[in-house]
Parts: C-alpha cells; structure tokens; sequence
C-alpha cells in the first residue's frame, strides 16, 4: 500500500479499525481529539461504533462492559481524561478483559496545559488506580511506530488479557508524517469463550463466564492477584523492546530517553558526532515491562562514564534507570515539561557539561 | 507562470492538507514580490501547528501578523481577535487568513459574514490527495460543502499541495497536479496555483503545469529539525 500523510492521531484511529477493533469509545480532549473525529467518520465504514461518553470516568466503565464481553474495544484520551478512567482500569485489570487504552499526554498536573508532556511516566508505569495491577506500556516514537504499536497492543491486550496503554506525548499526537499500515490482524482473540461473557447461545461451552474485580474470599483475592503477577513476569521475559542508536561507539555518556523526546537526542547525537563526540541512545519502547538488562549493559560499557535521564518531565524515568544501573554509574537527569520541547542545542549544552 | 493573486484570501480545507504552510509561503512570496500583505492566524480549531509559529520570521520580513493576544497564545479557546474584522474592512493589496480545518475550522468566518459578504474575496481550498478523505475527488467535493456550508462563503479556487514532506518526490508533485486538474474540471473551479518543495523545483518540469507554482520553504518544523536547518 502506498503512503499517505497522517496526523498520529488519526493513524491511531486508522490502525484500531485495521486490528479489527469494532468498538472505541471516547470523551474530546486536546490534545487527542482528532482520534475522535477520524473515528466518527471511519467506524460506520466498517460497521463498528464510536460513542461519546458523558465523562471519561462513563468511558471508562463503557470499555469494562465491551472488553468483558470479549469485544475488541478502544479508548483515547489525554492526561487529566485518563486520571478519570483510572478507577475501571484497576478493575478491568483485576477482571482480566484485554482493552487498548491511548494517553495522548499534555501537561501536568491538574488541567496543566494542552502541549506535549511526558509527566504521566509515574501514572502509566506505577498504577494510576489502585491494587496490585500494572499496565504493558508501549511508548511510541513517532506516527509509523503509533501505528504499529497501536495494532500490536490489541494483539498484546490478548494474549495477557488486560489491558495495554499507549503512551505518546501531545507531538505524537499532533504532527504529521508518511505511515505505511501493514496487513490488517485478521485473529479474533482465540480464547474469549473460556472467559468472556459473550452470551451462552454464541459459544460451545455451557459454562458460566463471570466477568468480575471482587474477589471476598482471601484466598480467591490472593489467587487472582498470583495470576496477575504471573502475566507481569511474563512480560518481563517475553515483551521487553528498545532500541539502540549509536551504542555501536566507545561514548562517554549514554543518554536513556524515550518518545519524541527521544528524537531530540538523536539530531544531538548526530550533531556532537560531526564534532568528534560520542553519545549513546537507549530508547526503552516499553516502558513496562522497563528495559532493565539492556539500561545496565548500555550504561556499564567500559566506555561509559556517565548516564542521563532526559525526559519531558520534572524526573520520572530517571528512577527507574537509577534502579537499573545499580550504583554502578552516576545517574543524571534534565527535563522540561512546561510544553516547551527541549532543541537539540540545549541537549548538546546539557551533554557537554557532563563531559 | 507567476501567482499575481490580491485582495482578500482565506485558506481553508480539511485538516492538516497544509493551510497554515501554503498561507505563511503564499504571504512571504508575495511580500517579495514587493506587495503590502497582512496574515491572520483564524485556526481556533487546533493548538497545535500554528501561523503564531511563524510569527517572528513573518514580521522580520515586514509581513503584519494578526494573533489573539499573547496570553491566549497556548488556549484551546476559540478567541478571534478584533483586529481580524479590522483587516477586513481596511485591507492591504494582500490580505490572508489561515482558516482552522475542516467544516468546524471555518465556523468562524461566519461571524466576520458581515464584513466579508461587503468585500470580494477569494476562498481558497487546499488540497492534499495523500491525505486521508481527499484522496478521491468526492472526497474533496464532500469537504467543499461542508466547508461553505459552515462558513457560508462559496469556494472560488482551489490549490493543489500534494505532499509526504520530507518525503515527497517529483511524482507527487505531477500525481497531485493531474488529480487537482480533475478537481477543477468537476468543481469548474479555478485552479489557482500548486505548491511544491524549494527544493524540487530545480527537478520539475515547470512549463507543463497550466497554473503558478508556490514554492514551500517549511516554516513549522519539527523540533529535532530544527538544530539540523540552522
């Protein structure tokens, strides 16, 4: 298929109805809207609905009742919308229902601003709702990697059984460029008779499906939160991608970063190169499962003298990388988060002191 | 072939066809042309990608920018600034105004009917076919009536501005041209020029194009663009 020019916000529209999801369900916010406005064009193509919610905290629950159904279902918002959803992901998690949540970030806290952020680093990764449930967060790069991860995510949702985040900042969102979509996911999630509550004339068993987060009995509560963790380990061994970028070189300082951020740091990188410095690039894709092996290799190279964390964020990643490099290396941070992005300039003015 | 376009324009079509763009290259090109123009940002759809973007570099050249105010400048809030009606009714030889997407984004030129429905004005629509919803002719016609419909002002030109940025080649420029050509023979409507990347223009064969060529200097580049032009 040939390329065309697409706003992110839009190929995440366009990537959810060629994986097949029939469902999205959704409630306006900036800097995501024009998910919304694709999909309300695009969903009666296909026979699917989109339906607005009267609140992002009645989106929430409509994507429970979809994904409990075995349904595939998806929803979009932005920072402030998904704090409101926060509650009913707790619970389709503990319910275990596959659904595709997308943070189109803006910044924070409170209504904050609608420009790009990436301060929902700690919601996404860390909780948001409460209990012991995580999310599988994917962080894209840019539109052609929204698309693909944004397809991959109901497969992931799938096969886990919970639910999957997207985590872009508002650019992601917003800017515009050549997507080429790859074939369109035919599978139907194979095993939702085994769980979902899809009606008893639609499926073989004659077993009762009930979808449910209460759990009174310790050792069922217990149970139900080994399983979770279980599916958490999982994805540890089986989920984890980043990517390397320069990483190849004898660099004095690796830089973790992720999003478009991320792509800030590369014109860095290529700009200190023409100068005769090396920097190194870790860019986790998944943000849970962390790339922990892959932080530590990249940080300990003999080469390597000194590690930062650069994020649009007051300094949430940086806890995690410190974790993963264990004391080994001096851990350093820079980041901005009033919408502003960092130039590549100002990340070179950054590196340079630490050389 | 040279655009000799005046008078009042407005820049309309579907989202992210590439308005803003084609009005900030269309008034820097026209401004060294050696004419008086005057651009207003009227985009109280999307925060994002906007004229107030271009803002310094515009009046560096001399080029009068109307915005809402600077405290404003980062609101989703849809504030058309007084000065607009202003710039209608006194206009300079060119006066553009960058219109939001879609039919929502030109919602606004309705309230100015008063002062525009007194003024001849060219209503341009932009169109990009590798775009979502304008890659057939029925789409583009579907978007030209909901955006007079909204607006209630009729379209009296159209522009081709066939683009994959960074990756557009010479066969984008043509595909568009040819698709643009078909437009305007089941619209009847002018084509008033195409657009192209500086860049390309050395490679276009330029005296097969019927219309003027606007040439596209980008102006609201991505951030990690930026460090590599300067």
């Amino acid at each position: 298929m040939a390329k065309v020019l697409m706003k992110g916000n839009e190929a995440i529209g366009e990537a959810a109805i060629r994986a097949g999801c029939k469902n999205y369900f959704a409630y306006p916010i900036t800097p995501q809207s024009e998910v919304a406005e694709y999909l309300v064009k695009r969903m009666p193509e296909v026979g699917g609905v989109f339906l607005q919610g009267e609140s992002e905290v009645a989106v929430g629950y409509m994507i429970f009742g979809a994904a409990g159904c075995g349904e595939r279902v998806m929803t979009t918002s932005s920072s402030p919308g998904i704090s409101l959803m926060s509650e009913a992901l707790s619970y389709i998690a503990a319910a275990q229902c596959p659904a595709v949540f997308v943070n189109i970030v803006r910044g924070g806290p409170g209504l904050g601003g609608i420009l790009p952020s990436q301060g929902d680093y700690f919601q996404a990764t860390k909780g948001g709702g409460h209990g012991d449930y995580r999310l599988l967060v994917l962080a894209p790069d840019g539109v052609q990697e929204a698309v693909e991860m944004t397809m991959n995510a109901f497969t992931l949702a799938e096969k886990y059984r919970g639910p999957v985040m997207i985590m872009g900042d508002g650019l992601i969102g917003q800017m515009m460029e050549p997507v080429e979509f790859p074939d369109d996911l035919k599978t139907d999630p194979s095993n939702k008779d085994d769980w979902a509550s899809n009606g008893m004339d639609t499926r073989n068993s004659k077993k009762r499906n009930l979808v449910r987060s209460l759990f009174l009995d310790p050792k069922e509560l217990n149970d139900n939160n080994l399983a979770l963790k279980a599916k958490y380990e999982q994805m540890k061994k089986e989920e984890v991608l980043f990517e390397g970028y320069n990483t190849d070189t004898d660099y004095n300082v690796l830089i973790v970063s992720y999003g478009t951020m991320s792509r800030v740091c590369k014109t860095s990188i290529d700009m200190m190169k023409e100068e005769g410095i090396e920097v190194g690039l870790l860019r986790p894709k998944t943000l849970f499962p962390f790339p922990e092996e892959a932080v530590f290799t990249a940080a300990t190279k003999e080469s390597c003298k000194s590690v930062i964390s650069i994020e649009m964020s007051m300094g949430q990643m940086v806890e995690d990388v410190e974790r993963c490099v264990k004391g080994q290396r001096e851990i350093n941070f820079y980041g901005e988060c009033g919408g502003d992005i960092p130039t590549p300039e100002k990340i070179i003015e950054i590196i340079k002191g630490l050389l | 072939m040279n655009i000799d376009i005046k008078g009042i324009v407005i820049i309309c079509g579907n989202y992210g066809s590439g308005k803003t763009e084609t009005a900030i290259n269309l008034a820097t090109t026209r401004k060294t042309d050696g004419i008086d123009v005057k651009i207003a940002d009227l985009d109280l759809v999307n925060p994002y990608f906007r004229t107030r973007e271009a803002k310094d570099s515009l009046e560096k050249m001399g080029i009068e920018v109307i915005l809402p105010d600077k405290k404003y400048m980062h609101a989703d809030l849809p504030i058309l600034a007084p000065a607009v009606a202003g710039m209608i009714i006194q206009p300079s030889e060119l006066t553009i105004l960058d219109a939001g997407g879609d039919d929502v984004g030109v919602t606004v030129l309705a309230a100015l009917e008063d002062h525009l429905s007194k003024k001849q004005v060219h209503m341009l629509q932009v169109i990009n076919p590798f775009r979502p919803f304008t890659e057939d002719v029925k789409g583009c016609i579907e978007i030209k009536e909901e955006i007079e419909h909204s607006s209630k002002i009729k379209i009296t030109g159209i522009i081709s501005n066939a683009n994959l940025i960074d990756e557009t080649t010479p066969e984008h420029i043509y595909k568009g041209y040819n698709f643009i050509k078909d437009v305007s023979k089941a619209t009847g409507l002018k084509i008033e020029f195409i657009t192209a990347p500086s860049h390309l223009i050395p490679e276009l064969k330029i005296d097969q194009f019927t219309c003027p060529v606007l040439e596209i200097n980008r102006k609201l580049n991505l951030p990690w663009k930026k460090g590599l032009n300067t």
